[in-house]
């Protein structure tokens, strides 16, 4: 006999809301569905009616996690564009700022692997040395989560040599801690054991479900869009795609922590090789009509911009695919066969980014399970009706 | 595999002291880079709009006063601003009319309390070319 669990949207194992329905026979999971659009927010819609300037700051919103993979993703998108070419000092600055951001969303995501898995010094311990790195990001960009250090045609802020001797010296001790929690990964029985054989996504899945990123990597697919489509200043530096082959959240671990390590020597090379000039070229207000398509590789995998210029100074058309969309599909494929006490686990070990990957509405019935995805005049229709005859709400009145 | 291999350095963390601060007593200082809350000096400001017109959140509204007396009013609505300092990237002028403070416990009970305005006359600024000092002094020397 089956039954149905419904998980979320509001759960106490989920951070953000996102709905799980899991059919369950017993202890086992034998088919999921997941309901996406609790967190639609019309980001897409917005920027069509805003400056190409103005929506560097929206697209940066998109998430507070990966906020300079989203700004970032877009700035090289419009430059291209724009036929802009910044200086090199200007993208060492911007990249350097993407692997400290890098370095960061590990760090939070190794703790939250951590907790899920019931190792909550391990949480504390890694969130506290993240601070090392989000002090770093403060201090070269002026904020702690969002940057706004992109513009387009290069960096707002500049780097100094004092600067430049804090985050060598920050590196030294993040490399540190995780060569120590590479060693406890690797040494602690009751963190493997709750771990390992958990959430398995075999290598001809991966392929046919398109999953992108760490989950794609720990099962030995090593695709890294800075390796294979080297943007920007990726071509000159030295680094290693990490890869795990155990196909699950212990080869997600893993994966995530030699990429620390490989991040740290990124930010190295960055620092050290930095060019001297200018920050930032002058770009213009319109773009020429053209579309581009943006790739990026974010923490989480691969990240695309679709941007479509119509010759005036707002966009026609911005269409983000964040990496946790194209996740999804092999989260189910994870969860399947699965128990109902891992599902926090492995839904954590894709590192799921729930607000940027709300981009769409669709509409379920709660009755029949009977679905639909409405149109925007359809909906505009039935806001009406509803609301023709409704008392106006008190106070409701935008005040401004 | 050894049992407990974190075990020591949770020992260790028994003698450490603490890794915040206490807040409210205690305030860590900001950085360099740091964007605060927005704000305009009245003797630069030449009215060119860019600010307006760049502002994300649209929170920068300029209005005319006195059109005879080219007198203006801007208004910074904080309860909309998201603090990315675009507005002094924007600004035109030398030394900037647009400038970022560094105050961060800006929080307030009522969002109609945190607007700022100022009314002022445009500022008149002599173009750089037009500048006589450093040409004058050019071909004495």
């Amino acid at each position: 006999m089956s039954f149905q669990v419904p998980i979320g949207p509001q759960h106490p194992a989920l951070k953000e809301p996102i709905s799980l329905r899991m059919t369950v026979e017993g202890e086992v999971i034998t088919d999921v569905d997941i309901r996406l659009g609790y967190n639609h927010r019309g980001l897409e819609k917005l920027a069509e009616e805003k400056n190409w300037i103005q929506n560097i700051y929206l697209v940066e919103r998109i998430c507070g996690i990966c906020s300079h993979s989203h700004a970032t993703c877009y700035v090289q998108g419009v430059e291209k564009l724009m036929e802009l070419a910044p200086p090199r000092r200007g993208l060492y600055i911007r990249y350097l700022v993407s692997e400290l951001e890098r370095i960061h969303s590990h760090l939070l995501w190794l703790g939250v692997a951590g907790h899920e898995a019931g190792f909550d010094s391990f949480f504390m311990y890694t969130w506290r040395d993240r601070e090392i790195v989000m002090d770093l990001l403060e201090m070269i960009s002026g904020n702690r989560v969002h940057y706004a250090i992109n513009t387009l045609g290069g960096v707002r802020r500049d780097l100094d040599e004092g600067q430049k001797a804090k985050i060598l010296e920050g590196m030294v001790t993040l490399r540190k801690r995780s060569e120590y929690y590479f060693h406890i990964g690797a040494n602690e029985p009751s963190f493997v054991g709750r771990i390992a054989g958990v959430g398995l996504l075999p290598k001809d899945k991966v392929v046919a479900l398109c999953a992108v990123g760490p989950t794609a990597r720990a099962s030995g697919w090593a695709r890294d869009v800075r390796k294979e489509d080297p943007y920007a200043v990726y071509g000159e530096l030295d680094f290693e795609v990490a890869t795990a082959d155990t196909c699950d959240v212990l080869g997600r671990v893993v994966v995530r922590v030699k990429e620390l390590l490989e991040s740290y020597k990124l930010c190295e090379q960055m620092v050290r090789n930095l060019p001297a000039g200018d920050i930032a070229v002058k770009a213009p207000r319109k773009v020429k009509p053209g579309e581009v398509v943006s790739r990026y590789e974010a923490p989480r995998g691969e990240n695309i911009h679709y941007i479509k210029a119509n010759g005036t100074d707002k966009p026609e058309r911005l269409k983000v695919r964040a990496p946790t969309l194209a996740n999804y599909p092999a989260t189910v494929e994870m969860l399947r066969k699965g128990f109902i006490a891992d599902i926090p686990l492995i839904f954590a070990a894709i590192d799921p980014c729930i607000c940027c990957a709300e981009r769409a509405v669709t509409l379920v019935k709660a009755g029949s399970g009977e679905e639909s995805v409405v149109r925007m005049s359809d909906l505009r229709r039935q806001a009406i009706a509803r609301h023709q005859n409704a008392p106006v709400k008190r106070n409701a009145v935008w005040p401004l | 595999m050894k049992i407990a291999a974190f075990l020591p350095e949770l020992l260790r963390h028994l003698f450490k002291k603490p890794a915040t601060v206490d807040y409210p007593f205690k305030k860590l200082e900001v950085p360099k880079d740091f964007r605060g809350t927005p704000y305009l000096n009245t003797e630069m400001c030449i009215v060119c709009r860019a600010c307006e017109r760049d502002c994300p959140a649209e929170a920068i509204e300029i209005a005319s006063v006195n059109e005879a007396e080219k007198r203006f009013r801007m208004v910074i609505h904080n309860d909309r601003c998201v603090h990315c300092a675009q507005c002094v990237d924007s600004c035109p002028t030398t030394p900037k009319a647009m400038h970022m403070d560094r105050l961060f416990e800006i929080a307030d009970d009522d969002r109609h309390k945190m607007k700022k305005d100022w009314i002022y006359v445009r500022a008149v600024l002599k173009p750089k070319a037009a500048a006589p000092a450093p040409q004058a002094a050019g071909p004495t020397a």
